[in-house]
């Protein structure tokens, strides 16, 4: 879950009265972001994925005067036309970092940028950058003094030895071959932004650098300051819903302080926008039958009105219904079912609201969950301990008791879980190995599943359900777990035939498969001394091990 | 237990006695009631008192004797303290050499001749000093007025020690052992006396005969007909013997099932290793959100999986990419807007969420109501420790029908949570892709606090319209390790996989 470290005075700056920690505490309760910690001025705020417009000071504020009451509805936005910018998408960007949304903002008459506005958009736009531009891989950010640029500005594919300017952490002028072979950030972004011997360049119609996305802004043209009036805020992806989702986010911090917008219009070969669709806000429909139908109860066309303006958005009654005006930073409204969920969750939840709906019958467990508890009960009745062990088990106990076909992890967490068990002996053997200090005799057995290659079923391996039974004591022996193998089939009224076989992990010929109707529904055998010795146990064992899922349908048609 | 109380009942082991043991207990059993001094017990029992020490601590250990044990002090006079008395205290002896001689006055040549020798003499100078009866300088005099025969307690105190006299005068005692002429010793008696087990066990020399275990040779012998078996400690300690009994998260499994099964859910099961599409794409999940990463979502090597059904995987492309579902006109909503890949849909990967089997649950088309669970395990790319394993258990839950509504899913995490012994929830707003509400419910742990333990929500439109459902369908995963862990108290995920036999069996905590 994303979190971000926010100033509680710059959050109670927005409001009229200063609520402070806990009541803050308690009115964030109710939505997608709760206070995890900090002191003093830090609050330390964890949000959801969909709502990360509450993870900074601007968007909390404007939420908590919806809660608090201070100011409802859709937050005003003032839109003074286009923008003295405009950008042109080249062609040559097309294959490596298509699309491109972009906004101007301006301050209110007479103010200018903020140096605490400016920190707050830039710590905006690198949690923007992680989240929602999955490590600027969909998306990724610019802020741009306007009074600095002449446009249009151009998005281009450029060679990098004609790409040249001053990084925003440098002093002196490098070309973008000098950027990409040595900065820092072109070692961890670079792959995004270049395409063999050239790169992505933002460039204003000076000819300036304003930047190389997704990687760095350049000094000058592409660094805003406390101070500067009017900013270009651009974002640079590979999807398009999410570079707009960027820039109606990133949007949000100067339109809580008054900022007004501006549309940038932009062109490219593939579409052309006026720039509206990213200022503007959405539209949803929304209707009474839709509420009851997905809250389970229905709710007073007056209280939508006020729940939903309290949610900041914008409401408009229709004859059947309303009319819900969305922001653009709030691109988890997508639908109306998404605006129920904005009703149901202001007017709280509570566990005594909860109902528990009746049911006429009662239900039942699966026939295979009902076959397992069978054998289960069985196993615990002979006196052998039950077991509960991981399906992920050791790259070294695989090899080491010969069963190379166990299905291979490809991104293991460690060797302890490297591989999927393609049968029980595999935990069995880790257990007794474990518990070499308890003492002999040892007598346990595991109901469980374990994975098995077959090939053109619809992952390239079947999940089957096992019983297995290890026996460790001075006259442990294939005997006594043919006798158990025997002895399960006899509980459904069965027998099987005994053939011999070579099995991993046991002594050549001393080991030996039971079919039934002329399939193998059990694996035993006397557990190799080898083996034996590099687990440290000092006694015999055997082992005894049945195919549930096999078994299970031959002894259902035998009834 | 402290001495004299008798033992509790509780434990038996056989009882063998020594023929010294037999002796010494039959020599207390005379005795009933009383403590008899370990040496007279030797001395009655005609038995070395290093052997009658021995059988009375073993007696002991097998709870057929008692030990009252007193300590006293015994005060003797030292080597010194014996010269004293028998020649003299080394002041008295200065004073009587200074009276007797012709000047009352000693001189080097005459304090030679009186026999005290350095140490004595030099004691008896400080004293006599330290008394006033001494002049200072050389030759020594007595103090006009000090009388030749002074009054010493300790030369009483010698007299009476040497006597065997038992309360001598305290300060008269510490007086003599500050000087080195007596000392006092700690002497421990020990007296013993039957336990009323012992006063009724056999001792007489027949008791040799008792029979031991009864084996099959002895049974075939007839030998036990005229004979007795040797009574047991039955209350002595046994081995341990432990057995199986149930795992203990399998049997909470067991019981949480049975609530929902009472709640009218039945049970469905899935593979642990899916496909990328039935994982995540039906889920509504978009192919690059960031629980999808190799960071979150462990895969597998060497394997090749199987695309779903055509029909149904153009639907969910459709619902993927913002437009209508083939055979209808509207789009359900934006989509994620973005390409949907194909081949990522057949990518094998291991199961991450049981919302999996959710949905292949729901590609039955099965008919409302229905009321599906399934509890399992899942996988996620996780480092092993306390409070997380790349193994863990979901409890996975549809209820799909006309009236199916967020407060039904509420309702049912509170009786959930209710019947496994959870009285305090909270429930908070949540996100899951392809839920809308999504909820989250926290249950209280005795140490960790508030933990979310019950997510859910109602499943989206792009989630049932291509499965065909058509009736809202309220779903939850509720993460069923956490839950088990509040209810049976633990603080370690990894005592779920415990196979410590020991711990298992109950033979350790």
């Amino acid at each position: 879950m994303p979190r971000a470290t926010l100033s509680l005075r710059r959050i109670e700056a927005l409001l009229p009265s200063r609520p402070g920690r806990a009541r803050v505490e308690e009115l964030l309760f109710v939505s997608k972001a709760q206070v995890e910690g900090g002191s003093g001025d830090e609050l330390l705020v964890e949000g959801t994925a969909d709502r990360l417009d509450l993870l900074t000071e601007s968007g909390l504020g404007l939420y908590l005067q919806g809660a608090t009451g201070s100011a409802v509805g859709l937050p005003p936005v003032e839109r003074v036309g286009a923008s003295t910018i405009s950008i042109e998408v080249d062609a040559s960007v097309g294959p490596i970092r298509p699309d491109l949304a972009a906004v101007e903002v301006r301050p209110p008459a007479g103010q200018t940028l903020e140096s605490e506005l400016l920190e707050e958009a830039i710590r905006f736009q690198e949690l923007l950058h992680a989240t929602l531009g999955l490590d600027r891989r969909l998306a990724s950010l610019g802020i741009y003094p306007i009074e600095r640029i002449r446009g249009p500005v151009r998005y281009a594919l450029e060679p990098l030895d004609a790409v040249r300017f001053v990084p925003l952490d440098g002093d002196r002028e490098i070309d973008a071959t000098d950027f990409f072979g040595h900065h820092p950030m072109a070692a961890r972004y670079g792959a995004l932004g270049r395409r063999d011997d050239r790169c992505l360049v933002l460039r204003d119609a000076a000819g300036a650098v304003l930047s190389v996305p997704p990687i760095l802004n350049s000094r000058g043209s592409g660094e805003a300051r406390p101070g500067d009036g009017a900013l270009l805020l651009e974002s640079t992806g590979t999807r398009p819903s999410r570079v707009e989702d960027a820039v109606g986010l990133l949007s949000l911090v100067f339109i809580a302080h008054g900022w007004s917008v501006a549309e940038v219009p932009v062109a490219g070969p593939h579409h052309r926008s006026d720039g509206s669709g990213v200022v503007r806000p959405r539209s949803v429909q929304l209707s009474p039958a839709t509420i009851a139908r997905l809250a389970g109860a229905e709710i007073a066309p007056a209280e939508v009105t006020r729940l939903l303006e309290a949610a900041r958005l914008g409401v408009h009654p229709l004859p059947h219904g309303w009319r819900v005006e969305v922001p653009p930073w709030r691109a988890d409204i997508l639908a109306p079912v998404d605006l129920v969920e904005e009703l149901v969750l202001a007017r709280g939840l509570r566990p005594e609201d909860g109902i528990v709906p009746p049911s006429a019958t009662r239900g039942r467990r699966s026939p295979e969950a009902q076959f397992r508890a069978h054998v289960s009960d069985r196993l615990l009745g002979l006196g052998l301990i039950p077991l509960y062990t991981p399906v992920l088990v050791s790259e070294r106990m695989t090899t080491l008791a010969g069963r190379a076909a166990a299905v291979t992890l490809a991104n293991p967490v460690s060797d302890q879980f490297a591989r999927m068990r393609d049968s029980l002996q595999l935990s069995l053997l880790g257990v007794l190995e474990r518990n070499v200090r308890h003492g002999y005799p040892q007598r346990f057995s595991e109901v469980g599943p374990v994975l098995v290659v077959a090939n053109g079923s619809e992952s390239g391996a079947d999940t089957r359900d096992h019983a297995g039974v290890l026996l460790a004591h001075d006259g442990a022996g294939f005997a006594e777990v043919a006798a158990l193998a025997d002895y399960l089939l006899r509980t459904f009224g069965t027998a099987g035939v005994r053939e011999p076989a070579e099995l991993p992990g046991t002594i050549p010929g001393r080991a030996a498969v039971l079919r039934l109707a002329g399939e193998t529904v059990a694996e035993m055998g006397e557990i190799a001394p080898a083996l034996l010795r590099e687990l440290r146990v000092p006694v015999p064992a055997a082992w005894v091990e049945w195919d549930l899922s096999a078994l299970r349908p031959l002894v259902e048609r035998a009834r | 237990m402290a001495e004299g109380e008798e033992r509790p009942p509780d434990r038996g082991a056989p009882l063998a006695l020594s023929g010294p043991e037999r002796g010494v207990l039959a020599t207390l059993q005379r005795f009933p009631g009383e403590s008899i001094p370990e040496e007279e017990v030797a001395d009655r029992a005609g038995l070395p008192l290093d052997v009658v020490r021995g059988s009375l601590q073993r007696l002991r250990a097998k709870h057929l004797t008692l030990l009252e044990e007193t300590t006293r002090d015994r005060t003797r006079l030292t080597r010194r303290g014996e010269e004293a008395r028998s020649e003299g205290l080394p002041e008295r002896r200065l004073i009587r050499a200074i009276a007797e001689s012709p000047h009352k006055a000693l001189d080097a040549t005459e304090i030679d001749a009186s026999g005290l020798d350095g140490e004595a003499r030099s004691a008896a100078i400080g004293i006599l000093r330290r008394r006033r009866l001494l002049e200072d300088g050389f030759p020594f005099r007595l103090k006009d007025g000090a009388s030749e025969t002074p009054e010493m307690p300790e030369e009483r105190g010698l007299r009476e020690i040497g006597d065997g006299v038992e309360d001598v005068d305290p300060d008269v005692v510490k007086l003599l052992v500050r000087r080195g002429l007596a000392s006092v010793d700690h002497v421990s008696h020990k007296s013993w006396r039957p336990s009323e087990e012992g006063q009724r066990v056999p001792t007489s020399e027949d008791a040799a005969d008792l029979l031991g275990a009864l084996t099959p040779a002895l049974l075939a012998s007839d030998a036990w007909r005229t004979a007795a078996f040797r009574p047991y400690d039955v209350r002595a300690a046994v081995p341990y013997s432990g057995g199986a009994r149930p795992h203990p998260y399998l049997d909470w499994l067991r019981e949480f099932e049975e609530i929902l099964i009472g709640l009218g859910f039945s049970q469905s099961e899935g593979p642990l290793l899916e496909t990328e599409f039935w994982n995540a794409d039906v889920l509504f999940m978009p192919q690059e959100h960031p629980a999808r990463s190799i960071h979150d979502v462990l895969s597998v090597r060497g394997l090749h999986g199987r695309a779903p059904p055509s029909e149904l995987l153009e639907r969910v492309v459709a619902v993927h990419e913002g437009r209508p579902i083939p055979g209808e006109t509207e789009p359900l909503g934006m989509g994620w807007r973005y390409p949907y890949d194909r081949a990522v849909a057949a990518r094998p990967v291991l199961r991450s969420q049981t919302t999996a089997v959710s949905a292949r649950f729901l590609a039955q088309h099965p008919t409302p109501p229905f009321r599906m669970y399934c509890v399992d395990r899942n996988f996620r790319y996780d480092p092993v420790d306390a409070t997380h394993h790349i193994e863990f258990g979901q409890c996975e839950g549809v209820l799909g029908e006309e009236s199916a509504s967020l407060r039904h899913l509420i309702g049912i995490f509170r009786a959930l949570a209710e019947a496994i012994g959870i009285r305090e929830i909270r429930i908070r707003p949540s996100y899951f892709p392809f839920t809308e509400p999504s909820i989250e419910a926290y249950v209280r742990h005795p140490r960790l606090g508030w933990i979310e333990a019950m997510p859910g929500g109602m499943f989206r439109p792009e989630v049932l319209r291509p499965l065909g459902i058509e009736v809202p369908v309220a779903a939850w995963g509720i993460g069923i390790t956490r839950l088990a862990m509040v209810s049976l108290g633990l603080s370690d995920i990894r005592e779920l996989f415990q196979d410590d036999l020991a711990r298992l069996t109950g033979q350790e905590g």
